[in-house]
């Protein structure tokens, strides 16, 4: 008996063994930089690049900026230091950002901007106190290293190359954003052109033009008289701009790159969150107006034409907090948008009307060709963002067992402006270039996980 | 001994780590079998018989009481599509257990016994932060059968048996991360826990020993639908943000998971007196298993239902053992298995990281005497790596799983004792 014990221990002994063998490993997937160089990565774009969110530019969002995000996914294969353009540790909220307090009674997201009566979230903002010619308020300068994330908020092909304008507006001067980049001296004279050729990139992406059509859009196709940037940029100008823009950071077609080109205006929750159908619904209900079943939507078009809203009418996400309030000297219950026959259709800013659109829609359509075409011309692979966030839209996009869409707020991927992205949709933007890049250049570089990236937080 | 009373303090012990067998089936039913492979249809070797082919128990030799335990330790490997480091599981050991007493006159004709076994059970949990936490953090299945069984010798070379399979206790514990998070960034978390309905089913076998050195079984085990009714399933959530406490405020929910039919034929082989071969094949009706469905008695996340579709197809699992008598006291065994996975490509979620298995088996007696013997068993299960990607996922709307590779590596060491008479 005894023989068998010490036999049946020994045999546990072999089964202790071989558990602590048991451990399977995984091998980490081999990250190749291919065909690229990544030691100098530099991101040229537009707010998208920089990371503006939820309606402000600040270090956390620079920090999950997609250029940030893709720049660690690099670095695992040869990528070098990725210098961001951030504001000071005590200015860290750069131009602030919108506040989620909560929902209203009716299920509408409570944002409140800095400083907006109501707000309780205390800022740390980087305003000079200064204001530029183009009436925005400045910005305290950036004073780090060259930074490697060259996006900024708010520009387009069009005011990127002075030429293009005949030098009439230093862009220098009227964004706050370039502003801050260049030293006060260049700011009336170097344009963004100029800014970007001074990078000297072994690899780079390239996401510009959303703003020769998204800044017309999200003013409901009103073109603002003060400022040149604000209507559809012509095809002419922009082909011209794009293309000395590509030549210029590829250093005349030498520097591999990714260029991508221009998501479609109805993809976005700033014009879908609130469909019209949804408003006239909410309108019909409203107990507190005269006869509420009659009433409607009405808006006042680009042509100046005032009509009841349809269905081929985008409102802006804005449009949901002017819908309903009271119209100076016109009391309550009768609000704005509610008859055409008071004087107070939802005026032509807070909607896209059908024909604004379908001009819009032309547009993006015409200059992603130039896009697509000057691309090809420079041997530079595109990321198809508009033909991505049209699946998006579509069928939504999950991962990691989390289901994502162009939803606001609940969709994870749009922050809170309903424009820009979240971290978290930054982290998709990123994981889409990667493919792109792997398939071009034959690298095989890691996918981030979105999953860390946060969506919208809420209270 | 109070069956109850056992029942009872064994419950939270009968669960098996990641299931030995395809699915979340579990094999580990006798210590002698799983000493060889886990065939048994086809041979008469003790009291386990009731669960394998209870046609074989009128054909055991002697009548006994018998015990069994075995402690299931997994280990797993995990690398997501979308994701960086390996994740592995917080690992944990747990012991599926037998019990069986077989009864009846020396002589007779007729057998009698009870069996006690865990056919299906599951444990896993995953480590913290690792990819697919909004499909799973942590899952406990546990079932405890109880089988009382008659079986009738009508001649000497051919018996038959049946058994009332009863599922005594039954119980679910899942848990997931919701994917919404707070000011502070903490996400939300999500609990169900239930016990199943008592159900019955039944098994049925037959047993045919034409010669001394040859014998052939047969045998089926019904499909039991374990049902966590409303009142029996408790939904807890944590960490939701206060805004969003009106889109989850369920607190039980609903839920049938099937524990599908297994038919199975063995044969056994008896070249000597000394040497025992058996070879089986087992199939499993798992295509039964359609989706899992919950309904719940307020919203989740906006949602009073989740669907998440399984399409498990029927597997077949071939295994082979043998034993040998060294001496008077001491018999020694060896076996194997493939364990055809039920889980399709881009199906495999992580409460089953499911993939074909390659079972290796050890196992040996010691009887003391006349009437007490032990029995130990040593059992290595290989299942193969499996790589899912999220474009499979997203074709086949598998979409609330994680794409990834997962590997998993079992041990199951066992041990028990029998008394005969």
């Amino acid at each position: 008996m005894n023989t068998l014990l010490k036999r049946s221990s020994a045999a546990l002994g072999l089964l202790g063994l071989a558990l602590t063998g048991c451990q399977p490993d995984l091998d980490a997937p081999q990250a190749d930089k291919g065909t690229a160089d990544f030691s100098n990565y530099v991101a040229v774009g537009n707010s998208l690049t920089a990371g503006y969110q939820s309606g402000g530019l600040f270090n956390e969002g620079i920090q999950n900026s997609y250029p940030n995000i893709l720049s660690k996914q690099f670095a695992k294969a040869g990528g070098g230091a990725f210098v961001q353009p951030l504001f000071a540790d005590n200015q860290k909220d750069g131009s602030g950002y919108l506040n989620f307090q909560g929902f209203t009674a009716t299920g509408s997201p409570i944002l409140l901007s800095p400083g907006q009566n109501g707000n309780t979230r205390t800022y740390q903002l980087a305003y000079t106190g200064q204001t530029l010619i183009s009436g925005e308020r400045q910005l305290a300068a950036y004073a780090g290293a060259q930074p490697n994330n060259l996006g900024i908020p708010g520009i387009s092909v069009l005011s990127s190359v002075a030429a293009l304008t005949g030098g009439l507006a230093p862009y220098g001067l009227l964004n706050p954003y370039l502003n801050r980049l260049l030293p006060a001296a260049e700011r009336p004279t170097v344009d963004y052109l100029t800014y970007i050729g001074r990078a000297t990139p072994s690899f780079f992406t390239c996401w510009l033009g959303s703003n020769d059509v998204l800044t017309y859009a999200t003013a409901g196709g009103v073109a603002s008289p003060s400022n040149p940037f604000s209507g559809l940029t012509d095809t002419t100008r922009f082909g011209q701009g794009y293309r000395t823009i590509v030549r210029t950071i590829t250093k005349n077609g030498t520097v591999k790159g990714v260029i991508a080109n221009i998501p479609s205006v109805t993809d976005v929750p700033y014009f879908t969150a609130v469909p019209v159908a949804t408003a006239i619904a909410s309108i019909k209900g409203n107990t507190a107006l005269p006869n509420a079943a009659q009433a409607s939507l009405y808006i006042r078009t680009g042509a100046g034409a005032v009509r009841e809203a349809t269905a081929n009418d985008l409102l802006t996400l804005t449009a949901s907090s002017v819908i309903g309030t009271a119209t100076p000297g016109v009391p309550l219950p009768v609000g704005v948008g509610y008859s055409a026959t008071q004087a107070n259709p939802l005026p032509s800013q807070y909607v896209l009307d059908a024909d604004e659109l379908a001009a819009v829609r032309t547009r993006t359509t015409e200059l992603n060709k130039i896009i697509d075409k000057t691309a090809r011309q420079y041997n530079v692979p595109l990321f198809d963002v508009n033909a991505f966030f049209s699946t998006v839209a579509k069928d939504g996009f999950a991962i990691n067992g989390t289901a994502n869409s162009t939803s606001f707020i609940s969709g994870n991927l749009f922050s809170l402006d309903g424009i820009h992205l979240s971290s978290r949709g930054y982290a998709v933007i990123a994981n889409e270039y990667i493919r792109v890049i792997n398939e071009k250049y034959k690298s095989s570089i890691p996918f981030a996980n979105p999953d860390e990236y946060q969506a919208v937080l809420f209270p | 001994m109070n069956l109850k009373s056992l029942l009872l303090a064994g419950s939270t012990l009968l669960v098996s780590t990641a299931a030995s067998a395809g699915g979340f089936q579990v094999t580990l039913a006798g210590q002698k079998n799983n000493g060889m492979g886990g065939v048994g249809v086809g041979l008469s070797l003790d009291q386990a018989a009731m669960f394998y082919n209870p046609g074989a128990l009128a054909m055991v030799r002697e009548r006994g009481v018998q015990v069994g335990i075995n402690a299931t330790m997994a280990r797993s490997a995990f690398r997501a599509e979308y994701g960086g480091s390996q994740r592995e599981l917080r690992n944990s050991t747990v012991t599926p257990f037998n019990l069986y007493a077989g009864l009846g006159p020396s002589e007779g004709k007729f057998r009698a016994g009870i069996a006690v076994y865990t056919p299906f059970g599951s444990k896993l949990q995953y480590a913290d932060g690792w990819e697919g936490r909004y499909s799973l953090t942590d899952i406990t299945l546990e079932s405890v059968f109880v089988q009382p069984t008659v079986s009738y010798a009508i001649t000497d070379k051919l018996s038959i048996g049946a058994g009332l399979v009863i599922l005594a206790y039954g119980s679910v514990n899942l848990q997931r991360d919701v994917p919404v998070q707070d000011q502070q960034g903490n996400t939300g978390h999500v609990e169900l826990d239930g016990t199943a309905d008592h159900k019955i089913g039944y098994n049925a076998g037959i047993y045919y020993k034409p010669s001394d050195k040859l014998s052939i079984g047969a045998s089926y085990r019904s499909q039991i639908d374990a049902h966590v009714k409303s009142s029996n399933g408790d939904v807890s959530f944590s960490n939701i943000p206060a805004s969003l406490s009106s889109r989850f405020t369920a607190k039980h929910f609903d839920v049938t998971l099937p524990l599908p039919a297994t038919a199975s034929l063995g044969i056994g082989v008896t070249p000597t007196e000394k040497l025992t071969i058996g070879l089986d094949a087992n199939y499993v009706f798992w295509s039964k298993y359609k989706s899992l469905n919950f309904t719940f008695d307020g919203p989740v996340g906006g949602a009073t239902t989740s669907n998440s579709r399984r399409e498990y197809k029927d597997a077949v699992t071939l295994r082979l053992g043998g034993q040998y008598q060294l001496t008077s006291g001491l018999t020694v065994r060896a076996g194997g298995s493939f364990d055809f996975s039920p889980v399709k490509d881009g199906f495999v979620t992580p409460e089953t990281p499911d993939a074909d298995r390659l079972g290796l088996n050890l196992g040996a007696s010691y009887k003391f005497g006349e009437h007490f013997g032990i029995d130990i068993s040593g059992q290595f299960i290989n299942l193969k790596k499996r790589t899912q990607t999220q474009a499979e996922l997203a074709s086949n709307g598998t979409t609330d799983r994680v794409a990834g590779t997962y590997k998993t590596r079992i041990v199951i060491p066992g041990v028990g004792l029998n008394y005969t008479f």
